[in-house]
């Protein structure tokens, strides 16, 4: 590497886009451009130090691995939990009136899902995120895996195979194109409102909370002819709090350096001492949810097995943020990891839970 | 140019101790941040009084963070001499401390450039924000690398970019793009500078003498200290926080496969490219500087062209 390596561009020279989305003369020449991450945040200045790689220079692991980063395989069990829980309930039920339209419809959110996460990940690159934070995760876009204009068209790619597929659901339960219509209309607000995505602000917050809670379950509920029903309302209520507190959890650990972002969210907004109190509280009244969907639509068993369980799973990780002492510390990267693994334990219960139903139903049961 | 950073006539005889607190502080220290200056503002043609304003603030800042930071860390010694909360107690120290900064503010005042106060003011509250942040890291083994950065820009590079930015300042010359360029490389003259010293607390170029793993028994895992636990087992980690010595520690890095020695060895090139990377970004933003001067103005960068040299391979340059 030398000096000349480099290039330092401004926002409004031509080749600021090109460097910054990996495309034009970038692209051509066969190099990558990657922006340097700066330590010094809160700059109005719209200028970017970029080091040039040479594509040999990249080193990429397999392709599917890199492509399952991309779209966070890890993260779909935020759409495939409530999936499961629709499908099971409604069969459960006798109210499974289309599946092929469901059928449809899942395929339909995943690619939807997939596109939405890779362009959460242009965004982040493109608006500075990643320039100004403290790296998590390898972002194949942020390791030049991937260009920005790759994966702009990839998540095309995405949207459209969604929308296709979903046209069916669309033929077969017209009612399905309000509940889109109504959330497309809530994502745009979120896309055209907020400056640096979802995850940062306050209003991203609450359309997130709409959107992979009571958006996402009916939505697939009105997919299979089920019609929209408290239940199933109740269900998207405590599973977007649950989803809301990992982005809690996430903003926590960026807490420092979103705060001299100057990003308002409810954790820069509250400070590190009442964002810890919160996020305990946060995770109870989750479990207070948990508790009261199941009384009253569950068993009594699953209503105290399975609350037992969560608590039991959940008091390590309240303990853990309560002892949390620093913005910079390690204990943040363990608090993600214990959050996320405690998250999927109540997937796990939840499962659990509804397999039980689901071979009851099936006289599976020895 | 030569400048009187302390001069006990500058401040009350009648407080007892102070001018004698004073004297032992400012007696040993190199100076580097008011030479850093002098660097930028002589080009510039600024008159000696303001060069000696700007000196002294950096020096009266720097130094008042050091009283505290000995009495915050509980060090014995500061430039081979008993510390001054050891020396006169803590309560002086504390005291001296806010009394350095207090005349910082008075004597800026005075000067009538309110962006150079705005900015000084700044520069005081991002090191007491770091003096903060790095106490809440102590004791804690597995911090990383990119974390320390972000305390070391606030604790360390914040006084290195006011060297650079405040003569600027003085002349009002608040170009952003200058100023910015300026910040960045302010950024990595103070990352470099303390990626370099906390290499010495493992020995590596230290001529100083410096105390070996002062940092490490007092709790504290600084950025080498990160880089060499990246991959390491917990039960390595927990041998090398109980190391007594640096052979000790050495010794404990090894496995089967490798002995310490080369792990050790190995991980100081790789610290040692990682931040090669670094001065090379410097030069590029110097270069960048470069464009953004006048002719007459074009020594400063003549100046700082070897400035990672000395602080980050301690070498003088040719």
């Amino acid at each position: 590497m030398s000096f000349n390596s480099f290039k330092t561009l401004k926002i409004n020279e031509p080749l600021y886009q090109d460097y910054l989305w990996g495309k034009g003369e970038v692209r051509s020449s066969g190099q990558i451009s990657l922006p340097i991450k700066t330590l010094n945040l809160g700059s109005k200045d719209e200028t970017i130090t970029f080091q040039i790689f040479a594509s040999h220079e990249i080193q990429r692991p397999p392709f599917l691995v890199y492509f399952l980063n991309l779209i966070k395989l890890h993260s779909f069990a935020l759409i495939m939990l409530p999936l499961f829980y629709v499908l099971v309930k409604n069969f459960v039920d006798d109210r499974l009136r289309d599946p092929l339209s469901i059928c449809f419809a899942a395929i339909g959110i995943f690619f939807l899902y997939a596109g939405m996460n890779i362009r959460n990940d242009i965004l982040d690159h493109i608006n500075g995120y990643d320039r100004v934070n403290i790296s998590n995760s390898n972002k194949p876009i942020s390791q030049g895996w991937i260009s920005a204009q790759r994966a702009w068209w990839l998540s095309w790619v995405f949207f459209s195979i969604s929308f296709f597929v979903t046209i069916p659901s669309f033929v077969r339960q017209p009612e399905l194109i309000r509940v889109v219509a109504v959330c497309l209309l809530l994502l745009f607000m979120g896309h055209f409102f907020q400056r640096n995505s979802y995850k940062s602000s306050r209003l991203g917050e609450a359309l997130l909370f709409i959107l992979s809670g009571a958006g996402v379950a009916s939505g697939l509920q009105v997919a299979l002819g089920g019609g929209i029903d408290t239940e199933v309302l109740a269900f998207g209520v405590f599973w977007g709090v649950g989803v809301l507190f990992l982005v809690y959890i996430n903003n926590f650990s960026h807490l420092l350096t979103s705060y001299q972002a100057g990003l308002t969210n409810t954790i820069t907004t509250l400070g590190f001492d009442k964002a810890k109190v919160f996020l305990i509280s946060w995770w109870a009244f989750f479990c207070g949810l948990w508790t009261l969907y199941h009384y009253f639509y569950s068993s009594i068993i699953w209503t105290i097995f399975g609350t037992l369980l969560l608590v039991f799973w959940s008091l390590p990780l309240m303990g853990r943020i309560h002892q949390t002492k620093s913005p910079l510390s390690s204990d943040l990267s363990y608090l993600r990891k214990q959050a996320h693994r405690t998250f999927l334990v109540m997937v796990i219960i939840f499962f659990s839970e509804y397999m039980w139903y689901l071979t009851d139903k099936l006289n599976w049961m020895p | 140019m030569t400048t009187k950073i302390y001069s006990p006539h500058d401040f009350p005889a009648y407080l007892p101790k102070l001018n004698l607190l004073y004297d032992d502080l400012f007696s040993g220290g190199k100076g580097f941040r008011s030479k850093l200056v002098q660097m930028v503002a002589d080009p510039l043609k600024i008159d000696s009084k303001t060069q000696n304003l700007l000196c002294q603030t950096v020096e009266f800042i720097h130094n008042a963070s050091l009283l505290h930071d000995d009495l915050v860390d509980r060090s014995q010694l500061r430039r081979g001499k008993p510390a001054a909360w050891s020396k006169y107690t803590p309560e002086y120290a504390v005291l001296a401390g806010d009394y350095l900064l207090a005349r910082v503010m008075v004597n800026l005042s005075s000067y009538g450039n309110i962006k150079l106060v705005q900015f000084t003011s700044e520069m005081i509250s991002d090191l007491l924000e770091g003096e903060w942040l790095q106490d809440s890291v102590v004791g804690d083994f597995f911090v990383t690398v990119e974390q320390l950065d972000r305390i070391h820009n606030l604790k360390t590079a914040s006084l290195f970019k006011w060297c650079l930015r405040a003569p600027f300042i003085a002349i009002e010359n608040y170009d952003s793009e200058t100023h910015r360029i300026l910040t960045e490389m302010g950024t990595l003259l103070g990352q470099l500078f303390q990626r370099s010293d906390d290499l010495l607390d493992y020995n590596i170029r230290n001529d100083e003498g410096k105390t070996v793993l002062g940092d490490l028994k007092s709790g504290y895992l600084n950025s080498f200290g990160a880089f060499l636990s990246q991959k390491l087992e917990r039960s390595q980690i927990d041998q090398m926080i109980k190391s007594q010595n640096l052979s000790e520690l050495v010794a404990g890095l090894g496995s089967s496969s490798q002995p310490g020695q080369v792990y050790f060895d190995k991980k100081v090139a790789e610290f040692d490219e990682l931040n090669s990377g670094l001065i090379d970004l410097y030069q590029h933003l110097l270069n960048e500087l470069s464009k953004k001067l006048s002719a007459d103005q074009q020594a400063i960068v003549t100046a700082m062209k070897p400035l990672t040299e000395i602080l980050y391979w301690r070498r003088k340059p040719n």
